[in-house]
């Protein structure tokens, strides 16, 4: 269950400064799927950041599962993150050094995972991501859809209860993004809560609910069914 | 989790070969140089640190004024010192050398130091076998071996017990054998390959109660509740009671008294400090300037920083390469502390790697490093723990800097920022370029130090030392026949052959001979109501026809006058000047009270019978028969010389069959008394071009990451219609300026310190402006080398392909 009250985001550069986020409101609750859309530069991934943890809020208060966190240091986010908190980017993020297998395993070397539960675990993400296959592949030699099935098998390896991605099928074809889509619904099908950056109407169509942003202000929420 | 480091810590080393030859490379071959010098410093600062005594014992030496020191005493000093001072002093010991060994029919070239009797409870030489260090010389027929002389002289027998025979003035005598003690180390300024007791040295009986004659050396070991100040205090009485003469004199002449207002005093010289003081130290093993070995380690500091700074650098810079791994990893909730470990633990792992690689460099250079800087120096210098630890501690150390910095810089980088890809190499760029110009400026002091020292050192090796250096050869005579006969003999064998043009011979050697040793001897006297001092040399006729010496007043020595082999003398233009008198041809000179004065019959040009670090002293050459002739000067024709050598030792060994022909060119033998300033300068030549080439390779590993950084700029510019020149000119001048920064920083420190290096010298040269200039284009020249290569390249690459890969 995730709450956010008054949230504020001020970037102060020496020359100018951009409010970010102006006061934003908004609970998810567990198991919900959350579509967040709105123009480039209106402050949606600075939301994402907050809500994943990432970056403290200017102003505000932001409960994570009943726990205040604005104002908690680095650390205590970091303990907090691990295990609970998924990441999915546009862009994969996968570390080029290390193979399929290698960073799908890296959040359970984290959580000090014991080694036969941590091999159990990453094969079955790797075999759910339909990318066993590839395990033994570095980033580079996977296309787009695999280098991104591979991040959600790392996003979920860890079993969170909240998965946050930031438009993850934007550098994605149609076809490998509707793939995407789907393994997202099934994992918010089994209960995982997902909260997504998107620009596209379609897949923001999965979502049970769209949070409309503009100008770092949450205009409209429309919810489907 | 440390399999996960492990892996991903060679897989980067791996996919960035370059980087990491770069970086492995250059700090192995830092850790290695470090490693060379190290050892070179510690072994010259260790010397004579292996006696047990040591920081109880003590050179004498005497010193006029401010600046004069004189190591040579007389006899009678000694017994007055042991009356004077029971308490103080627990030993003292005198030391002279001389003599030549014979063991039934075979006579030896040996050391052969007089010594008294408690020189082995004194001086740690450990015994091997035969009698204990307080009885091995107890008797005045005793002598004692090294294990080594011993071996050589006696093969596989039992030398204790043995006699042998050893040859003074007066003849053969027998010596029997008493103890066998360890060869010296490396590190000792003794040097000697037998011992017997300064008593049975014949001049002792004529010098025992001689106050005039300052043949020998002391070496005390003092109480262990006496210090050097307070027993220096106790030898000004000495001097006021025992030297009250030479003090009037030296008053009366007006002499400038030293700091504590003492015209005359007799001094201690601690024996650690006996290998670096140039005047009083041992003539066997040159001594050093102090400042040398230290110098050599901050040259060793200089390379580990330069390897430091490139290790940051390229690291800094490759890091930026990383960011998305650091990104994800703190997304993923790896703690900053984590990461810095696990940066930190790599570069770790790289400087360990480099350690055993420059470990190995060192160990396998050693030999080669030995032989051409003539070091003595040991790797089993590393067997010490102490040396061990602080070499250890010094790696972590460095280690923590130049591994810690990088690893603190990336476990720093933003998460949202290096998530979203915009972390830029611009960050860091006024660290990197702050250390890219200390690097150059340490490696442009280095070039300016070194271009001056060599200049310095062939200054004084081109010096015209006014005799001829290069067609003379000195033989050392140490056979079983006297000087004078060999000399003798020589003549007649020789004076027919075209090749040999003249033959004289001296008491005194020019520079170090292969014998190794050096003499000087000063006689004082009154002239005309003032002191004279003068270096005092036994020669031969034809002394300055062999060594071409000008003539500039009166004659030379010659047969037809008798006197000239008792009273003549001839005396150098310092001499003259020294004498004072308008015309010092037919001046007369009472050097010995009981005897005939002796007469200045003749003037020649100064020339310099020292080494060029002192100015040239007055100097007295006399044919007195009282004296002997240690060295057979020859001189020969220039022409086919290797005939003539060994013509030279072929004669020499038939007219001398126990006796082994060490002859030397007398150019060889002056250089040998530049030996150590010229190993130092070569060794600081080459620790300066690693210097360079360390410096260099981390430029060029900057530039080759910067031109990746701009490789879209460049091809933008291209599109837009630049020209390659103006790119290239572009890319270089960024890296030009910090050049020109280094060189204005190190311009002035270099002038500053080779100024205070050239105060020691009396001859030296004057710093020229071009130096600096020639240094900065040298540093400009390289560092444009490196760079253009790699902005050379990137220019050239189509725009079409640089854009693309963006
Ligand atoms: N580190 C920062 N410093 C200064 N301003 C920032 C920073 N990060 C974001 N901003 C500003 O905050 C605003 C919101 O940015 P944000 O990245 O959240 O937009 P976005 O909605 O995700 O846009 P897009 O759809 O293009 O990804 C923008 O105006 C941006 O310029
Ligand atoms: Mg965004």
């Amino acid at each position: 269950m995730i709450q956010t009250v008054n949230l504020q985001k001020l970037f102060a550069t020496e020359e100018v400064e951009t409010t970010a986020l102006h006061g934003i409101s908004m609970d998810v609750r567990d198991g919900e799927f959350v579509a967040i859309m709105g123009p480039s530069g209106c402050g949606k991934s600075t939301l994402l950041n907050i809500l994943g943890l990432l970056d403290n809020p200017t102003a505000g208060e932001y409960h994570f599962y009943g726990t205040e966190v604005s104002r908690m240091s680095e650390r205590q986010r970091a303990q907090l993150r691990k295990g609970s908190i998924g990441f999915v980017f546009q862009s994969f993020n996968l570390i080029d050094e290390l193979t399929v297998y290698e960073n799908v395993e890296l959040p359970l070397l984290y959580l000090k995972t014991p080694a036969d539960e941590r091999k159990a675990r990453v094969e079955e993400a790797l075999t759910r991501m339909n990318i066993m296959h590839r395990r033994n592949h570095f980033p580079q030699q996977l296309s787009g859809g695999q280098q991104q099935r591979t991040a959600i098998a790392r996003a979920v390896v860890a079993k969170p209860k909240l998965i946050l991605a930031d438009e993850p099928t934007g550098n994605l074809d149609s076809a490998n993004g509707e793939e995407v889509m789907k393994l997202l619904m099934q994992l918010n099908d089994e209960g995982t809560t997902i909260i997504m950056v998107t620009h596209s109407p379609y897949d923001a169509g999965f979502a049970h609910r769209i949070v409309n942003l503009f100008d770092g202000k949450i205009v409209t929420e429309n919810f489907h069914v | 989790m440390l399999h996960n480091y492990l892996k991903i810590a060679f897989r980067n080393l791996w996919k960035h070969k370059t980087y990491t030859l770069i970086n492995t490379v250059g700090l192995a071959v830092a850790f290695g140089s470090c490693l060379l010098l190290f050892l070179t410093a510690y072994h010259e600062l260790s010397f004579d640190n292996f006696h047990t005594n040591g920081k109880n014992i003590y050179q004498l030496y005497n010193q006029t004024g401010l600046s004069n020191k004189g190591v040579p005493m007389p006899a009678p000093l000694t017994t007055a010192l042991k009356k004077e001072f029971p308490q103080d002093i627990k030993h003292i010991v005198r030391v002279v050398s001389g003599g030549t060994i014979r063991y039934g029919d075979k006579s030896f070239s040996k050391t052969v130091r007089y010594v008294d009797e408690p020189f082995l409870q004194v001086f740690s030489f450990p015994t091997q076998r035969g009698a204990r260090p307080e009885s091995a010389l107890s008797s005045l027929s005793s002598v004692v071996l090294t294990e080594t002389a011993a071996k050589d002289i006696f093969g596989s027998e039992n030398p204790i017990g043995k006699t042998l025979s050893l040859q003074d003035e007066t003849g053969w005598k027998p010596f029997v054998v008493s103890s066998i003690v360890a060869d010296y180390p490396d590190n000792s300024s003794f040097r000697f390959d037998m011992l017997v007791r300064f008593e049975a040295d014949p001049t002792y009986q004529l010098n025992k109660d001689n106050w005039d004659d300052s043949y020998h050396t002391v070496f005390l070991q003092l109480a262990d509740n006496v210090t050097q100040a307070s027993f220096e205090q106790k030898l000004r009485g000495v001097v006021k009671k025992y030297y009250a003469g030479n003090l009037s004199n030296l008053k009366r002449d007006g002499s400038q008294p030293d700091e504590n207002g003492d015209l005359y005093s007799l001094r201690l010289l601690p024996l650690r400090d006996l290998h670096f003081d140039p005047e009083v130290g041992t003539a066997e093993v040159p001594p050093v300037k102090k400042s040398y070995p230290y110098l050599l380690l901050i040259v060793a500091g200089f390379i580990v920083v330069i390897a430091c700074i490139n290790f940051i650098n390229l690291s800094t810079a490759r890091s930026l390469t990383r960011s998305r791994e650091v990104g994800m990893r703190k997304a993923l909730g790896a703690l900053k502390s984590q990461l810095f470990l696990q940066f930190w633990g790599e570069a770790l792992l790289i400087s360990l790697f480099a350690l055993t690689l420059g470990g190995l460099l060192t160990y396998g250079l050693l030999p080669v490093f030995k032989q051409v800087f003539r070091s003595t120096t040991s790797f089993s210098y590393f067997q010490q723990p102490a040396i061990l630890i602080s070499l250890l501690i010094g790696f972590l150390l460095i280690t923590f800097v130049a591994g810690g910095y990088p690893a603190w810089f990336m476990a720093r980088f933003n998460t949202i920022k290096v998530l979203k890809g915009g972390i830029s190499l611009n960050r860091t760029s006024i660290l990197r370029n702050t250390l890219l110009v200390v690097q150059f400026a340490i490696a442009t002091l280095l070039i300016t130090c070194t271009v001056i020292a060599w200049q310095q050192i062939n200054f004084l090796r081109k010096m015209p030392l006014g005799y001829n250096e290069d067609q003379v050869i000195s033989i050392p005579i140490r056979g079983s026949i006297n000087g004078r006969q060999m000399l003798r003999l020589l003549r007649d064998r020789l004076s027919q052959q075209p090749r040999i043009l003249s033959i004289t011979g001296a008491y005194k050697n020019f520079g170090r001979g292969l014998d190794g040793s050096t003499v000087t001897s000063i006689m004082g006297f009154e002239h005309n109501n003032h002191s004279v001092q003068s270096h005092w040399q036994i020669v031969d006729y034809d002394y300055l026809k062999t060594l071409d010496l000008r003539l500039i007043a009166g004659r030379d020595f010659s047969r037809e006058y008798a006197t000239d082999t008792t009273t003549s003398v001839i005396i150098n233009e310092a001499m003259a000047k020294a004498l004072g008198d308008r015309n010092p041809i037919g001046a007369l000179m009472q050097v010995d009270s009981g005897r005939a004065p002796l007469q200045v019959v003749g003037v020649v040009k100064d020339y310099h019978h020292e080494s060029l670090k002192r100015k040239i002293q007055p100097n007295t050459l006399i044919m007195d028969q009282g004296w002997p002739i240690g060295y057979a000067l020859v001189k020969i024709a220039p022409d086919n010389v290797p005939a003539t050598m060994a013509m030279l030792k072929k004669t020499w060994e038939e007219l001398d069959p126990n006796s082994t022909f060490q002859g030397s060119f007398l150019d060889e033998n002056t250089d040998r008394l530049y030996k150590a300033e010229e190993r130092l300068s070569q060794l600081f030549i080459s620790a300066a071009i690693v210097a360079i080439v360390l410096s260099c390779l981390g430029l060029f590993a900057i530039a080759v990451m910067v031109m990746t950084q701009r490789t879209k700029e460049v091809g933008i510019r291209k599109v837009l219609g630049a020209s390659v020149l103006s790119i290239v000119a572009l890319l270089s001048n960024d890296f030009l300026k910090l050049v020109v920064a280094g060189i204005v920083i190190a311009s002035p420190v270099a002038w500053y310190f080779m100024n205070q290096w050239l105060q020691d010298f009396a001859y030296k040269i004057d710093i020229e402006w071009w130096v600096f200039v020639l240094a900065g284009l040298l540093a400009i020249g390289i560092a444009l080398l490196t760079v253009s290569f790699q902005s050379v390249k990137a220019a050239l690459m189509n725009p079409v392909k640089s854009l693309r890969t963006e």
